[in-house]
């Protein structure tokens, strides 16, 4: 192999030594943390100003649909959001729409805050959580209209009918907004079929608004309905949600994680300007 | 700031579960860390059937409570779907085949129906409202630009420009010569940067997840907080 610039090495590099290296710096960064800052994006601020409106008694809607698969990125911004309709005396429903692993989700969430919230709400009376429900789109449309129609129990097996909270509750029009937090495209069910239902609506009053705290992926698609005001508030990712956790005063996993991404991205950066690097200096030399 | 972190698991049950957890976990990363191997099938293999498992359990539960309680409860209406439910069966037989076309044009036209009486609004209407008012102060999307005028105006000058020379980049009813192509290639390198956020975003979220999983093994070992 004489005449093998370092170039020639690189290129041929087993692409699973860069896995191990990432891999690595990934998980150094949580053993010693570097504490890097965190600026607040304006699309956080307006899911936060959102939150804050909550009034003692209003009953706001957390729809899980991502999966544990999705937890880094979703996973603190409904541990956020949770600990803040808390704060604000709000009460919460929860169910999910898109998957079915949403049970190991909602326990994680009530593990974590379990000192910081749960000691105090009361299960039918402060939140009532009722788990996944297939059917997507049309599962939602029904839900804006007949809640019981879909959810007949939750998932202690309470009938609705007797759980405290869903009293006076049957349709969106009780609900103040919608915190969907999503690794695909639910939020914009929640947009069409709630926020900008269609005229045979039944509910009285305002319909409820939407909020996403997606996975970062989803940014620049939720983004044009975050500027069209279609959702009041945008968390992206674990980014947002460290954003978020900064506003809450709650500091949880995505601040811890922030560090972590941070070394990843700059390991990425490298590698990118490595490999155009070498892209140059090797060209024209074979033919 | 509270800090917020649960107490690593007491429970015999629970402890056992997160450490086959973390050996699956393993397992599976095996293929890309090293190579495939019996370890990574085995995981995989009990993967995808305690997938299907769970998908079963959840969707006859889902049935039970939402169209069969309700049934023998007196709702004699749930039988139509029931039986469009199991109209899809007839997939699995060849000569029978036709009767499942029933429950899924059922299936695609209330979705359709659904979509296009409620997509307009969103996707279309007040998509266009948006891009053609002028900023109100203290609307900027730009973090380095937070409420700036400047910031405002920027982010609406550029989502102008571009989605003028984005759609005259689609218009290929005429050659992109003349005049036309210098807005044509600038069209093109707004898509290539629109693109590029695209693939930014999901590279923030795939290294989110794994980042997430490193951090679960630190967990499990007890390394990090729990």
């Amino acid at each position: 192999m004489s005449g093998q610039t370092i170039w020639d090495k690189l290129a041929r590099m087993d692409r699973r030594v860069f896995y191990w290296i990432l891999f690595i710096c990934l998980t150094v960064p949580y053993m010693t943390p570097l504490g890097l800052p965190i600026t607040v994006t304006p699309s956080t601020r307006s899911y936060y100003d959102g939150l804050k409106t909550i009034q003692p008694g209003e009953v706001v809607l957390l729809s899980i649909n991502s999966g544990v698969s999705a937890w880094g990125d979703c996973l603190p911004a409904m541990v956020a959001s949770v600990y803040q309709v808390h704060e604000q005396g709000g009460k919460l429903i929860v169910w999910s729409i898109g998957y079915n692993d949403c049970d190991i989700t909602w326990a994680r969430i009530k593990t974590l805050l379990a000192t910081n919230v749960f000691t105090d709400w009361v299960e039918g009376e402060d939140y009532v959580y009722f788990g996944y429900c297939p059917g997507q789109e049309t599962n939602v449309a029904l839900l804006r209209d007949n809640i019981r129609g879909v959810y007949t129990k939750d998932v202690r097996g309470v009938a609705t009918d007797d759980i405290p909270l869903m009293e006076d509750i049957n349709d969106a029009s009780k609900i103040k907004f919608v915190m969907s937090s999503d690794t695909g495209d639910a939020q914009i069910y929640y947009i069409r079929q709630w926020k900008n239902g269609p005229v045979n609506y039944v509910g009285s009053g305002q319909p409820p608004l939407v909020a996403e705290m997606g996975i970062a992926m989803n940014k620049s698609g939720d983004m044009v309905y975050y500027l069209s005001g279609d959702e009041f508030g945008l968390v992206a990712g674990s980014r947002g949600a460290a954003e978020l956790e900064a506003l809450v005063g709650l500091k949880g996993n995505a601040t811890i994680t922030m560090d972590s991404i941070s070394v990843s991205h700059v390991l990425l950066v490298l590698a990118i300007i490595l490999a155009n690097v070498g892209m140059f200096a090797t060209r024209g030399q074979k033919k | 700031m509270i800090a917020n972190v649960a107490a690593y698991p007491s429970d015999p049950l629970v402890i056992l579960g997160i450490w086959v957890a973390l050996f699956l976990m393993l397992a599976i990363y095996s293929y890309p860390l090293y190579k495939e191997n019996p370890v990574y099938r085995f995981a995989e293999h009990i993967f995808v059937a305690t997938a299907l498992a769970i998908g079963i359990i959840v969707n006859l539960t889902s049935l039970r409570n939402s169209a069969w309680t309700p049934l023998v409860g007196g709702n004699y209406l749930l039988i139509i779907p029931i039986i469009l439910g199991f109209c899809m069966y007839f997939l699995l037989i060849p000569k029978q085949r036709w009767v499942s076309r029933y429950p899924i044009a059922i299936l695609v036209g209330s979705s359709l129906g659904l979509g296009i009486a409620s997509n307009p609004l969103p996707s279309i209407i007040t998509q266009v409202i948006s891009t053609i008012t002028a900023p109100k102060a203290g609307t900027a999307v730009w973090a380095w630009f937070p409420g700036s005028p400047t910031g405002d105006w920027f982010s609406f000058v550029f989502v102008a420009v571009g989605l003028i020379c984005s759609m005259t980049y689609f218009l290929l009813t005429y050659e992109h010569t003349g005049p036309v192509k210098p807005v044509t290639i600038a069209g093109r390198y707004f898509i290539m940067l629109a693109l590029g956020a695209y693939f930014g975003n999901t590279v923030l979220f795939r290294f989110s997840m794994l980042a997430e999983r490193g951090q679960y093994i630190l967990r499990v070992l007890g390394l990090v907080p729990y």
